[in-house]
């Protein structure tokens, strides 16, 4: 327990950060920051555990945003509730699409996830004017009432991303963990050792489903407009993507640190700078692909083994 | 009828330049099994090439092509022999990740050199077209229709016919039999490369003459290049054909009679099916893993 000691001093800071009266900027980066690591973890537990890239998570993440919002305005039903049905409705899509993905091997996966996610935000685009209805408010968008002060957000996002590191700290050291490593490494030896390969991946694409359309939900009530273009851009992936990469794909931890390192990049630079950020994503992913694959996490262990 | 008849002519000319930008993709996949993310910057800088040398020295669009293809295929034979060649043996995810990477660098450099206007190359036959009953067909989107089915069926005669070709062939069908035979594999593939960013290139330079063009444009290229060879069938070259024209009648009939935007909506209803159903593409030649 000795060596995790340090994150649970991290998340007892965070809870307590507060106290601190911070400015509103302040709130605002810091549930930026939560909800990138929230992201990157959750996308890692199918992509990192499985080896499976998938290259449409954003789809879910724009799923659970307008799913809370359309609950939330035309439902009327509160924000809470609202989230949990988001997350159950992402989940539902995910089990029907995951099960015939997740057949897929390498690029393939990787092709079919990401035109699925592009499928689903042009639906969300053009569904109003295509059928003379008014559900999804085409690129219009959506606003949602304004509500609470940024502490409730904070607090929202840090139980949230706090339960997504521990389910992924779970996992990776359960039976439904070694299961899908088993995947990742040698599928084909996974299924002749007796584990439904099929059921392990789809469960886990589903769980990812559920905890990125959480997180979508609160961002949706957190930004108060949401549009098509917005939530379900490609560019969201990439992050998850890169900052899983970055960080350490396939472990606990990596995601984490690489969310944390790149989203405050990404606040300093890419506010001002975006183009430049961009490229210096692109180099980074070149450099961490090419002689670290490992990412940042993989570094660290190789010098503790070096000692 | 005549609306339908429209539709189809329309939807075919649109598949023939969905063709002639994305036999480059399946022929690079073939060979390498690289999936090319960075595919629509190259169509871009094609495009950039006629348009710069349009704007600042007056050259015929059509006459800068050449220069647009060697532009093109010198960039794609650099990378391939800096980046590519690195990763070409390592699991197809990180060639895949390592192309995302150089599609960012490429894009963004783009945006920051050019800015992120949107511009035209406009010629004095730019939207010209000719009329066949109430059909009317434009020039310039004519001669690229044309254009693709020559390359279609160039790169088809080089694969089977000229001695590189059959290189090609060898290394992408065993590997370690082509190297024992004596053919430098890292050369096939900067070659093959060049090859397929040429052609896209000359793609790139033709769009410009009847597309906006603009830095950030790539990545919806890319998308399409993907959606019509998977259609066709990943790397069989004459699969880009079919796949291009395929998609493009599908998009041209679902504007007409739905709507424009939902077109792009049934594009990747339509891939993610054929991936899952049949993912060696409609005519059922192309690789799967």
């Amino acid at each position: 327990m000795k060596k995790y000691g340090v994150w649970i001093i991290v998340f007892v800071c965070l809870v307590f950060l507060p106290l601190l009266k911070l400015e509103g900027y302040y709130y605002r980066t810091l549930c930026g920051i939560l909800l990138w690591v929230g992201l990157a973890s959750a996308w890692n537990i199918t992509s990192g555990f499985t080896g499976y890239i998938d290259f449409g998570a954003v789809g879910y993440f724009g799923i659970g945003n307008y799913a809370t919002a359309l609950l939330m305005t035309k439902a009327g039903i509160p924000f809470f509730a609202a989230l949990v049905i988001s997350g159950l409705i992402s989940t539902f899509i995910a089990v029907f699409i995951g099960r015939y993905t997740m057949k897929l091997r390498g690029v393939y996966f990787g092709i079919a996830t990401l035109a699925f996610a592009e499928a689903v935000k042009q639906i969300v685009l053009e569904f109003d004017r295509t059928f003379k209805v008014t559900v999804f408010e085409g690129s219009h968008g959506i606003t949602l009432p304004i509500a609470h002060d940024e502490a409730f957000f904070y607090y929202t996002f840090l139980v949230v991303v706090a339960g997504i590191v521990l389910t992924a700290f779970m996992i990776d050291r359960n039976k439904f963990g070694y299961a899908l490593k088993a995947i990742k490494e040698a599928e084909g030896s996974a299924e002749l050792a007796g584990i439904n390969t099929g059921r392990y991946k789809v469960s886990a694409y589903a769980l990812t489903a559920f905890l990125i359309g959480i997180l979508g939900g609160i961002n949706a009530y957190w930004l108060t407009y949401i549009s098509p273009l917005d939530v379900f851009s490609v560019i969201h992936t990439i992050h998850m993507i890169i900052m899983a990469l970055f960080g350490g794909i396939g472990t606990v931890f990596g995601p984490v640190i690489g969310a944390f390192v790149l989203s405050i990049a990404n606040e300093v630079i890419g506010a001002k700078f975006l183009y430049t950020y961009l490229l210096m994503l692109g180099v980074i992913l070149l450099l961490v692909v090419i002689f670290l694959p490992q990412g940042f996490i993989g570094l660290l262990s190789l010098r503790r083994f070096k000692k | 009828m005549a609306l339908f008849i429209q539709a189809l002519v329309t939807g075919l000319l649109m598949g023939g330049v969905y063709a002639a930008y994305s036999s480059g993709f399946s022929l690079i996949f073939g060979v390498m099994n690289i999936v090319n993310i960075f595919h629509g910057e190259l169509i871009m800088i094609g495009a950039f090439t006629t348009y710069w040398l349009y704007s600042l020295y007056g050259i015929d669009p059509f006459l800068t092509l050449p220069i647009s293809m060697l532009t093109v295929a010198v960039l794609g034979y650099i990378i391939q022999r800096v980046l590519i060649n690195r990763v070409v043996e390592a699991p197809p995810m990180i060639s895949y990740l390592c192309t995302f990477g150089v599609h960012l660098i490429l894009a963004n450099l783009a945006l920051l050199l050019w800015s992120a206007d949107f511009r035209t190359v406009t010629t004095s036959y730019s939207g010209v077209g000719f009329s066949i009953g109430p059909i009317t067909i434009p020039i310039a989107r004519l001669v690229t229709f044309i254009i693709a089915i020559l390359t279609t069926f160039g790169i088809y005669w080089f694969l089977e016919k000229a001695r590189y070709g059959k290189a090609i062939r060898a290394a992408s069908q065993d590997k370690e039999m082509a190297r024992l035979v004596g053919i430098d594999i890292k050369k096939v593939y900067a070659l093959t490369f060049a090859l397929g960013a040429a052609i896209t290139g000359l793609a790139g330079g033709l769009i410009s003459t009847y597309f906006v063009i603009y830095p950030q444009m790539g990545l919806p290229y890319t998308i399409i290049a993907f959606c019509v060879v998977v259609l066709g069938g990943m790397g069989y070259i004459p699969g880009a054909l079919i796949g291009g024209l395929l998609l493009g009648v599908i998009q041209a009939l679902t504007a007409t009679y739905l709507n424009s935007g939902l077109s792009v909506a049934i594009t990747f209803i339509l891939l993610f099916i054929v991936l899952v159903l049949k993912p060696q593409g409609i005519v059922g030649k192309g690789i799967v893993e």
